[in-house]
């Protein structure tokens, strides 16, 4: 996973550094790495936190957008990730779990603050090219968060099928991301 | 008698068809059906998908629901391309003869 590019958003550098610290500190040998261990009702509240963060992301971006196509995906992500989220409610209820606050989720809650931070001065392209930029880089981490932390972390089996249920919709809001950002208009350079 | 039997005999029913979602992905991505066939498309996603037509026809489901169906009657012949509005990378293809 490419980090470059992510200087204004420090939000998937600090998923990737809590994943990678809690990795290390789980496993002092280096190798073979081994799942951290989080329970399954601080998985449950990792993913909720996750979805929640993208969904307010995205309806910040839809108060902040005038390009259509940013607006639409604005919209499919607060669409897919509160499916998500009432998907994740209902299988608690169903397990008698009650998600459970930790490192990780404060620490997506502490970066997701930053990202806003950085984009709330934002306007018109910059903003747009800005906020898909975050989009790319938060799908990105959020998958690898899901493959390498979350699903092997989780030990009921109905909680970690939702977890592989919800990958391929993080994988194809990772690539309509990367399609988007591609086809937004570069800065414009000093000079032209 | 002998002859409208053939007639039925020869002509073809409309038939269903079922395009499954899940994954992200229509399955299957190409269908070929006979005009007047029925297509039904049933989502199996946790998220909401369409199927919505990108060519000069227009038709759509609207937003399916997890096990939601949407339908549409093949009209006419030729190629007609397809995608899920809410997804703009997922893309299918009905054949119609």
């Amino acid at each position: 996973m490419s980090h470059s590019g992510h200087r204004l958003f420090p939000l998937p550098l600090a998923l990737a550094f809590v994943f990678t610290t809690v990795l290390h500190a789980q496993n002092p040998t280096p190798a073979p790495a081994a799942a951290p261990d989080l329970s399954d009702p601080e998985v449950a509240h990792v993913a909720v936190t996750a979805n929640s963060i993208d969904i307010d992301a995205a309806k910040f971006a839809q108060t902040r957008t005038q390009n259509p196509a940013v607006k639409q995906f604005a919209a499919t992500m607060i669409t897919d990730h509160t499916a998500v989220n009432a998907q994740a409610a209902a299988l608690a209820t169903k397990l008698g779990v009650t998600p459970a606050d930790n490192a990780v989720s404060q620490s997506l809650e502490s970066g997701a603050k930053q990202a806003h931070a950085a984009l709330e001065p934002l306007h018109g392209a910059a903003f747009d090219r800005a906020y898909m930029e975050r989009e790319v880089g938060y799908h990105q981490a959020v998958l690898d968060a899901i493959d390498k932390l979350l699903i092997p972390t989780t030990e009921n089996a109905e909680l970690r099928k939702l977890l592989v249920d919800v990958r391929p919709a993080i994988a194809t809001h990772l690539e309509h991301a990367k399609q988007l950002k591609a086809q937004l208009s570069p800065p414009a350079r000093a000079g032209r | 008698m002998i002859v409208w039997l053939l007639l039925l005999a020869v002509s073809r029913a409309p038939t269903t068809h079922t395009v499954e979602i899940r994954g992200m992905e229509f399955h299957p991505a190409a269908l070929t059906v006979v005009a007047g066939d029925t297509i039904v498309w049933i989502n199996r996603d946790i998220v909401p998908h369409t199927a919505t037509a990108t060519g000069r026809t227009k038709w759509d489901t609207g937003q399916l629901s997890q096990g939601q169906v949407g339908r549409y009657v093949a009209r006419g012949a030729g190629v007609v391309r397809y995608a899920c509005t809410l997804h703009p990378t997922m893309h299918g293809k009905l054949v119609i003869r």
